[in-house]
């Protein structure tokens, strides 16, 4: 994992170390006898492989002891020990590697399925305080984070300190002040390599924040390439980008070489020690302190102790990563729920299609309040439009109906009965909703239709879609229902896709509509189309419709003109003109032109 | 990846310097197991102290070496990796800015930035990993082969083992795991997609009553991830293991085979350790090149993706100095002109004729996909007619200096498209040299000034990236204030009142007019109210021109026209239109 692979928080620190590490410990809890078995196995694995190169050293030791005889018996002995030796070794450590992969796996399942889950209770005003992106980097960059740095945790820490220690013993077993001239030159490496590291991420850390920088401005200059084309803008734009791309490549100079200079800086000091025990090790044998085979043995057991001083003290980074990534994802996964559906909830058996708002007051934060003090009383079969300029508060209205939102004092009825106290489910059910936002998940037409009625037959869908004048668009598609639509798919347009959220609602067939600005952005023409099927959506169903172009509702049973969280007007289209207010001001800038 | 090794030319020398040092530290350090049989064989079975003691110090000077290479070396390709990737990106980079819309449009915007940010990045990581790692395993290889053989020529054959288990046994896991990973990524992709579906939609699956479709769904992806990532580990784990039985049972063979050999030649006893060394550096150096192999398929998508940025040709040309004077009086003129993109049988735009005066404005009007934007984008050349001629105050575009012809248009484009800089430095952009009053009153005439006075700094209130820090209707009267900054011959309009609102949208209009009186206003627009006063309304339908006059010319002559405004007006607006009409 490089420095740029992990995203962290925001600065990338961790504000409470000890809660981030005693939210994971808990979070693995449920594997912990995989895991205890894991680190049992690679303790297992590292012990049998440490008597490796001693009982080579062994070898040549008998080899030289009975020369020129050579006794084969007592040498092919050694060679079958080791080979069983390291055979066994191998075991251990492939069955320690698949338990712990079994258990990282499902861990991340766990994990990801907790996130989606929580992604579903959640208020929708949490969205409101925290980009996409952001629980978006949660779900994917975090939790990869955490698993792999586990894994790699749990079984690096355990072989890395049990090699330690076993070569530790093996070499003071060979010779004491061999293995202090070893004790002293190797640690050194990994202090050296240690301050190394640290400036490097300094450096990491300069070019990361560069290249953010860089891109950026890339993705700012793609997007209005019309704009710096036709403003002569290219020069100064490259110069601009030349110059951010220069400093990265400082930067990024400087941050690799200081992250290279570790390996040669290892290998001049594994070199050293090498030298020296081959220096000192020669000298002992031949004033006959030791034989051959241990210099050989220890020289192997010195290139065995280098690696798990480095890994342990890369160990810290790793846990840092960890432990932000977790407080990233438990933060997540404790914020607080959208509170539970009241008990016994309401039920409606037969919905009219009253709705009354009562007092209704809501801000989206506690300073600025967005609806005041609002009443309103719609007979079951009106067709209700909202109206006023941006801001006023319009789709609030909906955001409330819809319980996306609670009002911070009065309250919503539908046919009497408080919508707080019905299920959110039952609430909602009660509407379809036709949104600006023409989001379609990608995925067949057919199944996004579905979307409205899970058990709707194709028949139905059939249905919907003729009377949503969508049936020609796509029986035109080359696989028809089939035809998968995509974010990006431009195989049917904007007010295609319009066509098809209102397809959707009237496959739910709800007693009650809600349409948010749904005819905006679209040409003319589909949007006649759109008006027609809207008003087949609208007959005979409550609705609340929110639209810009006054023109698309004035034969609505009631106008709401809004204006700062309040009505200021209510009334057919024909008085409220006559009444000559804001609602004819409105209306006045949009037709009677000079 | 290999056709963008071109980028490494200019640093030439530097990778000679490079190939150079970490020869040298290859070199160094491959002499050291040779040393230290000799100390085994001449030393110590001589017992030879002085001996052990001059080859222990040739080691040192070797290490001095080797150590010093080693650290030219991290510099060079630290530097080379850099440079390499800055150049990189600057040609991605400069080659985008020159792409017209068509190239644009098969690209699309998110894929030209990502071939930028993060393919670029993907190279420059192998590229740093091929200088700095994998320099040295080939060289390793080649060194570390003939050094082992000529230690222990009787033993080499142990090398062929050892390189057959490793090749094998990499190729085996990767024949198994490769085709995988391909799902694999698949998969995460998927995994990823479903949430951001989940969380851009919202309010959709709420209100839907879908949270459980939607987890099931989820849970369905995740659990099939879940299994294929346990079946991939279980083989990919093999790999350690599998290495560490070949690297010690190769160290077995090396003693066993070495003390078999003590009694041809007692030198063997030294040598078989070296050769062991020589082994074990000669099969690290093959896995090395085993995760090069691994690497380079993943680079070289990202490569291809650059390549075929780099490779696209430009289409449009223009000439270093305009041929002819352009005349003072605003003017545009197409003539027959046509349109279709590439490849594509199908007319966008269909012998088109028309004059667009100064002091007039012209109007465009047309359902989705009538050419209406196209149309407009050919006179800044964003596109080029296929045929018939498009002319600016008399000249062909295709005459003009890319410049030269710019500053003579003001484009509004559709979406408000803003820099991040200061509010002032928006509204210069097309005018770098405006004086403050100039910008301040262009702001005025796109009823921009009364929000900037609010926001706070003013004019020197930063725009974020994207312009996400003010509203749409704001960035929109921004972006015309920039157009009108410039004080251009010809003012675009695409499409760029409807973000405003209707009285906006009229006030603006209104305060447009005295600043247009020599200017030629091109405007495309949906809504009626926004062109019923044009000079001249061109109805497109199909990329064919169907309709040609005033409001109430082409009320009376021209269905299309009709049906448009039937449908944006009440009965009763509509019978007082007809009748107007026919007075």
């Amino acid at each position: 994992m490089g420095p740029g692979h992990s995203y962290k928080g925001a600065d990338g620190r961790i504000k409470n170390t000890k809660r981030a590490a005693k939210e994971f410990l808990h979070s693995v809890r449920p594997y912990r006898w995989p895991i205890i078995a894991s680190v049992i196995l690679s303790v297992g694995s590292a012990v049998v492989g440490l008597f490796v190169p001693k009982l080579l050293g062994d070898m040549t030791n008998i080899a030289v002891a009975s020369f020129p005889e050579l006794d084969w018996g007592a040498i092919s002995g050694k060679a079958i020990t080791v080979l069983i030796l390291f055979l066994t070794s191998a075991a251990l450590q492939y069955a320690q590697a698949f338990v712990l992969a079994v258990v990282s796996a499902n861990y991340t399942k766990d994990l990801r399925e907790k996130i989606i889950s929580k992604i579903m209770k959640l208020p929708i005003s949490y969205f409101d305080r925290h980009k996409f992106g952001d629980t978006l980097s949660r779900m994917t960059n975090d939790v990869d984070v955490l698993t792999t740095s586990m894994s790699q945790e749990i079984a690096d820490v355990s072989l890395s300190l049990t090699v330690l220690i076993g070569v530790m013993i093996m070499m003071l077993t060979i010779s004491v002040p061999l293995s202090l001239v070893a004790f002293i030159v190797v640690p050194l490496s990994v202090v050296v390599v240690g301050r190394i590291t640290a400036f490097a991420q300094k450096y990491f850390r300069e070019q990361q924040a560069t290249l953010g920088a860089l891109n950026s401005k890339i993705e700012e200059d793609y997007a209005g390439q019309v704009v710096i084309k036709s403003n002569s803008y290219e020069g100064a734009a490259t110069a601009s980008f030349d110059e951010t791309n220069a400093k990265l490549a400082k930067a990024a100079t400087r941050a690799q070489i200081f992250s290279s200079l570790s390996f040669p800086v290892t290998h001049v000091f594994t070199n050293l020690g090498y030298i020296a025990i081959c220096i000192l090790g020669g000298v002992f044998v031949v004033e006959g302190h030791m034989t051959i085979g241990s210099i050989q043995a220890f020289i192997q057991y010195v290139s065995r102790f280098n690696r798990p001083i480095t890994e342990i003290a890369s160990t810290t980074a790793t846990i840092q990563a960890l432990l932000a990534a977790s407080e990233r994802v438990f933060e997540f996964l404790s914020e607080s729920e959208e509170e539970p559906d009241a008990e016994p909830a309401l039920v409606i058996p037969r919905v009219k299609g009253e709705v009354e708002f009562h007092n209704v007051n809501f801000g989206y934060d506690e300073k600025t309040p967005v609806i005041k003090d609002f009443s309103v009383k719609v007979q079951p079969g009106m067709k209700v439009a909202i109206v006023g300029p941006t801001g006023a508060g319009k789709t609030t209205i909906i955001n409330l109906l819809m319980r996306f939102y609670e009002p911070t004092s009065g309250y919503i009825t539908i046919d009497g009965a408080p919508i707080r106290e019905m299920k959110r489910a039952d609430v909602r059910q009660m509407f379809g909703m036709v949104l600006q936002d023409t989001w379609l998940f990608s995925g067949s037409i057919e199944e996004n239709l579905r979307y409205g009625r899970q058990g709707a037959t194709l028949a139905e869908l059939k249905t919907a879609a003729k009377s949503s004048n969508v049936e020609h668009v796509i029986e035109a598609l080359p696989h028809g229902y089939k035809t998968v639509i995509s974010e990006d798919s431009d195989n049917i347009s904007a007010g295609e896709k319009q066509l098809i959220t209102i397809a959707r609602a009237m496959t739910a067939n709800p007693p009650m509509m809600i349409l948010d600005e749904a005819t905006s952005n679209v040409d003319t023409r589909t949007e006649q189309l759109i008006q027609d099927s809207l008003e087949k959506l609208t007959g005979g169903r409550t609705s609340f419709v929110i639209a810009h172009r006054l023109s698309t509702i004035r034969n609505s049973d009631l106008i709401l003109v809004m204006r700062d969280g309040q009505i200021v007007e209510s009334g057919k289209h024909k008085d409220l003109l006559a009444a000559d207010g804001f609602y004819a001001e409105l209306y006045n800038s949009q037709f009677a032109e000079n | 990846m290999f056709k963008l090794m071109r980028f490494l030319k200019p640093y030439w020398w530097q990778v000679i310097i490079l190939i150079i040092a970490t020869g040298g530290q290859v070199y160094a350090t491959l002499q050291l197991p040779a040393l230290m049989a000799d100390i085994i064989n001449n030393g110590i079975v001589a017992g030879d102290i002085p001996q052990i003691w001059q080859d222990g110090g040739r080691m040192l000077l070797l290490a001095v070496v080797s150590a010093a290479a080693s650290f030219v070396a991290s510099y060079f390709s630290a530097k080379i990796g850099a440079y390499f990737s800055r150049d990189l990106r600057a040609a991605v980079f400069q080659k985008v800015l020159n792409f017209n819309l068509i190239d644009l449009k098969t690209f699309s915007t998110a894929s030209l930035i990502t071939r930028t940010t993060n393919d670029v990045n993907q190279v420059q990581t192998v590229i740093t990993i091929i200088l700095s790692l994998l320099l040295r395993a080939p060289l390793f290889c080649i060194f570390g082969l003939i050094m082992a053989i000529q230690t222990a020529p009787e033993m080499s054959w142990i090398i062929v083992v050892g390189i057959t288990a490793v090749v094998i046994s990499v190729a085996v896991i990767m024949s198994l795991v490769g085709p995988k990973f391909k799902i694999f990524q698949k998969l995460v992709d998927r995994v990823t997609l479903i949430t951001r579906e989940n969380l851009t939609g919202l309010k959709v699956v709420r209100a839907f009553n879908n949270e459980q479709v939607e987890k099931k769904k989820f849970i369905k992806t995740n659990g099939e991830l879940t299994k294929l990532l346990i079946f991939v580990d279980r083989i990919l784990e093999l790999q350690n293991p599998l290495i560490n039985i070949i690297f010690n049972g190769l160290t077995l063979l090396c003693s066993w085979v070495g003390i078999s050999l003590l009694t041809q030649d007692f030198s063997y006893l030294g040598n078989m350790t070296a050769f062991a060394e020589y082994v074990t550096y000669v099969m690290m150096s093959f896995l090395m090149l085993s995760i090069f192999f691994i690497m380079i398929p993943r680079a070289n998508v990202s490569a291809g993706r650059i390549n075929e940025i780099l490779k696209t040709k430009e289409k449009i040309h223009w000439l270093s100095k305009t041929k002819g004077i352009p005349n003072k009086q605003a003017l545009v003129e197409f003539k027959k002109v046509s349109f279709s993109y590439p490849d594509a049988s199908e007319k966008v735009l269909d012998n088109i004729s028309f004059v667009a005066r100064a002091g007039e404005t012209t109007a465009f009007i047309g359902s989705t996909g009538s050419g209406k934007s196209t149309l407009i984008n050919l006179v800044p050349r964003f596109y080029e007619a296929t045929s018939g001629e498009v002319t600016v105050n008399g000249i062909n575009v295709r005459d003009y200096e890319k410049d030269d012809l710019m500053k003579r248009i003001g484009l509004v484009p559709q979406r408000g498209l803003l820099f991040s800089g200061t509010v002032a430095a928006n509204i210069k952009f097309g005018a770098p040299n405006a004086a403050e009053e100039q910008v301040k009153k262009a702001a005025e005439i796109a009823q921009a000034d009364g929000f900037i006075r609010k926001l706070s700094g003013g004019y020197s209130a930063h725009i974020a990236q994207g312009g996400t820090n003010v509203s749409g209707g704001q960035k929109q009267r921004l972006s015309i204030a920039r157009a009108i900054c410039k004080n251009p011959d010809i003012f675009i309009f695409d499409d760029s009142f409807s973000a405003l609102d209707m009285k906006t949208d009229a006030r603006l209009r209104a305060a447009l007019k005295p600043i247009t009186k020599d200017a030629v206003v091109l405007i495309v627009a949906q809504r009626i109210s926004t062109i019923k006063d044009a000079e001249q309304i061109i109805v497109l339908d199909k990329g064919k021109m169907v309709g040609k006059g005033t409001h109430r010319e082409l009320m009376s002559g021209c269905d299309v026209y009709r049906s448009i405004v039937k449908s944006q007006l009440s009965e009763e607006e509509w019978r007082k239109e007809t009748h107007g009409a026919r007075a």
